[in-house]
């Protein structure tokens, strides 16, 4: 159950090595365990230079791409978890769990108790989850809040501490690294009651609970006959309790209105205590009826220090928010494109903001854009191949907006214009950036009087919602585009 | 030298890390060791500096103590410094205690002889047990993470000394049960579930009961020394020898363990009271209780699995990687007995949805279907080991699992592998159905063919596509419904995109079986049916020296010639030629020829023309199994260029080889008749042995030389006929034959061997004289003795004989030459030897032991052969 050794590289494509160890930790503890479980299958860990070249290749984040290589790219190496054998100095190591995120490979070794040969299989491995589960708290504490260069190096120099606390000695203590960081911050005392791990200290101050519902709906859009357009809302619904006492517990509900739409495939923060049986087989996978678990959906918790995500769910809404149809017809040198929008009438028309973006790829740079919108306007990114059309805070009365134009490119060169494997030929697709607060798609919120909370004093509790768009595609309908399973399912 | 610097410090830690092993190899890293233990103690440099020297010990002990005493020594002086920190709170504590315990387990050090080991043991286990250590230990504000850290430290030694602390069992619950201040719950449940399974464990391979270590509160330190009963007992154990996946394992080998009802009691106490808490722990943590008191409790008497019960519904609802993997090792571990088939499809159907759930990263959604594809189900129809789609998976369930083109590549070939599966579930595949999975699979496909032709489209999108179609190819073997379109697809990819060939040509050989011959079938035609020139050539050649074989000849010699054209420089002209000699070895003779010759002629390049005409001297002169091995797969071993391989491969082929003799020859019995004397030579083979040619040279040239014998075909246990070798003499004389043998094996390869030679013995040269007319023997023979003087010799001699006598040494040895017989007494032996020899004997008036030889010869040269063999004759009976 334990790491043999925990890597980050960042991945620099240009350089000599196209990357550079920013961090490494090796468990020797553990990997005096591997000699004996592994037996003549052990293959030692390598020291940092050797692992990145051999990581950096497996994951093909080599910029040598041109010939084919059998290592690298046979067609029965097929990898089908994050989960990677690394050729090193003639031997494989393996299981190596890696993978890329922001520019950072995030990648460990975990301790398999047993012989390699033949390889058991990865669900037989118990380290292999903790070693995903670290590498994802590690991911969390680096991006959690920050963007910024030089956050991100402090945080990598703050990790060996991070590690030394959350990992000592190869197993995983908690994979929360900013409960990490709070406990070397806490000088606790000694408590009289007993203290959850994941809870570094008390809170102490005013008491109060926000809860916001975040929901963002996707969707893609064929406007054709044998194809079903899809769309999906997904919440997430995050909350921050700020309250005295080591245990407090709280109950959340989340509620719908009468004609709301049920909340799906909920999956719950550990720190729930119970959770009803309606709400843990309520899934997407069935098909719906009337008699579907409505609400009110209630999360009985005791909550962390720090800001935690209490549940995810999703949702299938009747209709998506906007629909919207898109049409591209080639003559000779130009591209006649349409586009009609339509906002549905249930839908909040008041938008923080909202975008339609229109790429084209494959193409040479825009040369000449003739159009025609009803409204809002049209920018245009000649270099990028790219159409912005902002639509602003709020539909018109029509709920209907439109756009026409014929656009005209230039000469293909392939380094400057956006390559795209998707959009061959007259596949196209525009995609839609919105965002409104104060609402969910679904009609989902939290009561502020239905938030019971069983602590000293009267908490101020906040609520907040918003919705966002993401992945919202609408697919030119001339051509064709690429389905799910599900949209063949008429 | 006094301590170094703070910076100094940071630039060897520095250097250190850059590459250990170079570090260690140059001069500064002897000391180094030496030197981090001293400047702990050193007031000149920070808590910083010092943490982060011990971070380094904790990282690389083995090379900073290498073998056990500099372990037990470091442990030591580590041990010293944590005494020595003066009663404020310090930084230092925790990785002190962290060090000490790296470097005696690191080191091997760890055991009842060591001083260090004797010294921390007890120290842990007081600060774990919350006592009060005096002075040294530091503020009350870090006795509670030193607690923690203690737990931490005793669980790593219990880890790699299972059952160490089988004797705190009964300690440790006590504190985790303790009312009013509390250690910390969450290192003391890990420490105690360990400590629980391995005692178990150990105990049940001992065939020992827990002889109430479940129950004994009285903890070791106080004064009294460790008890190492248990983990020298269970020091051989820590041995490949436990799978991590509890179903895997052979079946209850805690069975042996039968505790009594008290001892059940107990056992069933201790863990409720783990997995009542678990929730205060973090959830990885919790998922190493249930993987611990999952292994522990596994195939244990009277030890029901329902105590875990309770905590399923709170772990199935989470988004944690963790504790659903927990579940699903307590799915493998208890089967039926904890799921119902009811559990079972909740569990499947948390398990899918975890795989899909948009809040989740993509690693956690592969792992999830992994996973799903190696389900522990309660009742398993395939073989096991095998990723298979669970039964109570029913393809409604996987709908959101399918594959779409917009995945990341690695998305798409596990959800690839799953539509396979259901695909090669589905009955109704025939009836290509526009939903049927089949169908999918087919536009999925082609939609992955023509990303992969997009001109300009990197190789990663190529690599996917003949990923997918490997997969698709093994999974669905023999389904023609899928392949047969799949192969259409490749070769319209093919003819967009000429330069994936070495990706097909990689896809051939490692779908051989399934889809091979179809594929390559397509391919040929895509190949030939276009004109031979363009850029694509290199690529056409490529493809060609793969898939081309004796099948539509004609047009692939079209296309070459033409090709030829084209090829004006050396790389083209190899490549051209490696279609050649592709053709070689599959058999294709008459056009091929013109082409090679053409080719001889026409190449630029002075070595292409040199190969042309070699293979065209190799497809005049070879029968075609011959040709097949000279042109095979070089059995040398693999040389830096494909021209050295293939001279070597030639080298082996058609160089004869010297051999060991799978041949043995005899001289079988004189036939005495004819002109000349003929040798009956017995061959007999070990191993098929083919084109046998045995060349003859005679010593001291006393015949004239002897032609060569051909067999064409010898088989080992299949009776020869015997080889006639005639004879010229030139002097009647014994001699030796030197024999060679030439041969070609069933490999192909042709050999040659030296046998041992063959002696002619004089015996082996007579000959009779023909019989006179008219029966008038006796003149014959004596006209003869007359002749022989006074040119030639006459001895006398005393033959000795047997107890058979004189007439059964005759009939045996003389009995073709006699020309006179008045049994039993005389006769008389008329003998030729070849070229012009007589040899003449009377043998008369024979007595009991003996008989008076006259000889007589008209070569004087021949007396003392024959005298020898008159008196061998006698020897020999």
């Amino acid at each position: 159950m334990a790491q043999r050794a925990v890597w980050l590289v960042s991945h620099e494509p240009g350089t000599p090595l196209c990357g550079t160890v920013r961090f490494s930790r090796r468990f020797p503890t553990v990997e005096k365990r591997a000699k004996v479980f592994n037996g003549t299958s052990y293959v030692p860990i390598p020291e940092d230079g050797p692992f990145l070249k051999s990581l950096l290749f497996e994951l093909r984040l080599l910029d040598e791409d041109k010939d084919f290589m059998e290592s690298r790219d046979s067609c029965s190496r097929i990898n089908k978890t994050s989960v990677y054998g690394l050729k090193v100095g003639g031997e494989e190591l393996w299981p190596v769990v890696a993978f890329l995120k922001n520019g950072i490979v995030y990648a460990c070794v975990p301790l398999v108790e047993q012989t390699l040969s033949p390889r058991p299989a990865l669900i037989s491995i118990s380290a292999i989850s903790q070693g995903f589960e670290l590498l994802f708290g590690i991911q969390d504490f680096l991006y959690s809040s920050q963007r910024m260069d030089t956050e991100l190096n402090t945080k990598l120099s703050q990790l060996p501490d991070l590690l030394l606390q959350a990992c000592p000695f190869g197993t995983v203590l908690d994979a929360n690294l900013q409960n990490s960081l709070d406990s070397i911050n806490f000088a606790s005392v000694t408590h009289p009651q007993k203290q959850p791990a994941w809870k570094a200290g008390t809170y102490k101050g005013k008491p109060q609970v926000s809860i916001s519902i975040t929901e963002k709906v996707k969707s893609m859009q064929y406007d054709k006959q044998d194809i079903a357009d899809t769309w999906q809302v997904v919440g997430t619904v995050t909350c921050k309790c700020d309250l005295e006492g080591i245990m407090p517990n709280v109950t959340i509900s989340l509620s719908l209105p009468t004609n709301g739409s049920p909340l799906q495939d909920i999956l719950v923060h550990p720190c729930v205590t119970s959770l009803d049986s309606a709400i843990l087989t309520s899934s997407s996978i069935d098909t719906m009826d009337d008699s579907a678990f409505s609400g009110p959906y209630k999360f009985p918790f005791t909550p962390p220090l720090e800001s935690f995500n209490l549940c995810y769910y999703t949702s299938q809404v009747p209709v998506p928010p906007i629909l919207g149809f898109y049409q591209i017809k080639e003559e000779e040198a130009q591209l006649k494109i349409t586009v009609n929008l339509k906002l549905h009438e249930s839908v909040k028309n008041n938008f923080e903001f909202c975008e339609a973006h229109i790429p084209f790829y494959n193409r040479g740079p825009i040369t000449h854009v003739e159009y025609k919108v009803s409204f809002g306007q049209l920018e245009v990114f000649r270099e990028k191949s790219l159409l912005i059309w902002i639509i602003g805070q709020k539909f018109p009365k029509s709920m209907e907006i439109s756009l026409s134009g014929t656009i005209t490119f230039g000469a293909k060169s392939h380094d400057k214009q956006p390559f795209d494997h998707i959009c061959i030929a007259g596949t196209a697709y525009l995609k839609l950036h919105f965002r409104i607060l104060d609402y969910t798609l679904t009609g989902c919120y939290a009561d502020q009087h239905s938030v019971q909370v069983f602590a000293s004093g009267k908490p101020k509790i906040s609520t907040h919602r918003k919705l966002i768009s993401s992945d919202y595609y609408i697919w030119n309908s001339k051509a064709p585009a690429p389905v799910t399973y599900g949209s063949l399912l008429l | 030298m006094g301590p170094l610097s703070r910076e100094a410090w940071a630039q060897l830690l520095g250097a250190f890390r850059a590459s250990p092993s170079a570090f260690m190899a140059a001069p500064e890293g002897e000391d180094l060791g030496r030197d981090l233990l001293s400047d702990l103690r050193s007031e000149k440099l920070s808590e910083p500096t010092k943490v982060s020297m011990l971070a380094l010990s904790l990282e690389y002990p083995a090379q900073l103590w290498p073998d056990a005493p500099a372990a037990e020594a470091a442990a030591t002086s580590l041990l010293d410094t944590l005494v020595l920190l003066p009663p404020r709170p310090s930084a230092l504590r925790r990785p002190l205690l962290l060090a000490a315990t790296t470097a005696l387990v690191t080191g091997g050090a760890l055991g009842p002889t060591s001083g260090a080991s004797l010294r921390l043991l007890p120290l842990l286990l007081g600060l774990a047990s919350g006592g009060d250590l005096g002075r040294g230990f530091g503020p009350a504000s870090e006795q509670r993470p030193l607690q923690a850290t203690a737990c931490e430290c005793l669980r790593e030694l219990e880890s790699c000394q299972p059952g160490l602390l089988g004797g705190c069992l009964g300690l440790l619950r006590g504190l985790l049960g303790q009312e009013g201040p509390v250690a910390p719950v969450q290192p003391l449940s890990l420490l105690l579930a360990l400590a629980l399974r391995n005692t178990l464990v150990i105990q049940a391979r001992a065939g020992a009961s827990l002889q109430g270590l479940l129950t004994v509160r009285a903890s070791p330190p106080g004064g009294g020394p460790w008890n190492w009963t248990l983990a020298q007992a269970g020091e051989a154990h820590l041995q490949p020898q436990a799978p991590s996946w509890p179903a895997a394992e052979e079946e209850c080998r805690l069975s042996a363990l039968e505790p009594s009802p008290e001892e059940a009691r107990e056992l069933r106490a201790a863990v409720a009271q783990l997995l009542d808490t678990s929730y205060l722990l973090t959830p990885v943590a919790q998922a190493q209780l249930l993987w611990l008191l999952g292994w522990a409790l596994r195939g244990l008497r009277g030890q029901p699995p329902v105590l875990f019960k309770p905590q399923l519904v709170r772990l199935l609802s989470t988004a944690q990687l963790t504790l659903l993997h927990a579940v699903l090792a307590l799915k493998a571990a208890f089967g039926e007995a904890l799921f119902t088939a009811q559990d079972e499809a909740l569990l499947l159907r948390r398990l899918t949805l975890a795989a899909q759930h948009p809040a989740l990263p993509l690693p956690a959604h592969l792992f999830h279907l992994h996973c799903l594809l190696s389900f522990p189900e309660n009742c398993p129809l395939g073989p096991a080991g095998e990723e298979a789609a669970p039964l109570l998976l029913e393809p409604q369930l996987c709908r959101g699992l399918l594959p779409h083109l917009l995945l990341d590549p690695m998305a798409l070939l596990a959800r690839l592998h799953l539509l396979c599966l259901l695909c090669a579930e589905d009955e109704q595949e025939e009836k290509g159905q526009a939903q049927s999975p089949c169908h999918y699979l087919q536009e999925l496909l082609a939609g992955l063919q023509q990303r992969a032709a997009l001109p300009g489209s990197p190789r990663a999108l190529a690599t996917l596509c003949f990923r997918a179609s490997y997969l698709v190819a093994r999974c669905l073997a023999g389904r023609h419904a899928v392949l047969t379109p799949l192969t259409h697809g490749l070769a319209q990819l093919y003819r967009a995109r000429p330069a994936l060939a070495p990706h097909f040509v990689d896809l051939l050989d490692r779908v051989a079986p399934e889809l091979g011959e179809l594929l390559r079938v397509v391919l040929r035609q895509e190949v030939v049916s276009r004109p031979g020139g363009g850029e694509a050539l290199r690529w056409h050649l490529q493809m060609l020296a793969r898939v081309a074989d004796r099948d539509a000849q004609s047009a692939t010699l079209a296309f070459l010639q033409a090709a030829a054209v084209h090829c004006s420089d050396w790389g083209l002209q190899q490549a051209l030629l490696r279609v050649c000699r592709a053709l070689l070895r599959a058999g294709v003779g008459g056009g091929l020829a013109d082409l090679l010759q053409a080719l001889a002629r026409q190449l630029e390049d002075p070595d292409g023309r040199d190969h042309a005409r070699l293979y065209y001297i190799l497809l005049s002169h070879l029968s075609g199994p011959k040709l097949g091995v000279a042109l095979g797969p070089s059995l040398a071993a693999p040389a830096l260029t494909s021209l050295v391989a293939e001279n070597q491969g030639f080298a082996t082929a058609l160089m004869v080889q010297e051999a060991p003799a799978p041949i043995r020859l005899s001289v079988g019995t004189q036939r005495a008749e004819g002109p000349v004397p003929v040798l009956q030579l017995q061959v007999e083979v070990l191993e098929p042995v083919y084109s046998l040619e045995l060349r003859f040279r005679v010593e001291g040239h006393v015949y004239a030389p002897l032609g060569a014998v051909h067999v064409p075909c010898l088989c080992p246990g299949r009776p020869a006929r015997p080889l006639l070798l005639p004879l010229q003499p030139r002097r009647p004389a014994p001699t030796q034959l030197d024999i060679r043998a030439l041969y070609t094996r069933s490999t192909g390869l042709t050999c040659y061997t030296r046998l041992p030679p063959l002696p002619v013995k004089f015996a082996d040269l007579f000959l009779p004289f023909p019989k006179p007319p008219g029966g008038a023997s006796s003149g014959f023979f004596e006209e003869l003795w007359d002749s022989c003087l006074p040119k030639g010799a006459e001895s006398r001699l005393w033959c000795p004989l047997g107890p058979h006598g004189l007439e059964a040494l005759v009939s045996r040895h003389l009995e073709p030459f006699v020309v006179v017989a008045q049994p039993p007494t005389s006769y008389h032996v008329a003998i030729r030897l070849p070229p012009d020899s007589a040899l003449l004997l009377r043998l008369e008036a024979a007595q009991a032991d003996g008989v008076p030889v006259v000889l007589r010869t008209d070569d004087w040269a021949v007396l003392p052969l024959a005298g020898d063999y008159l008196r061998g004759l006698s020897a020999a009976g």
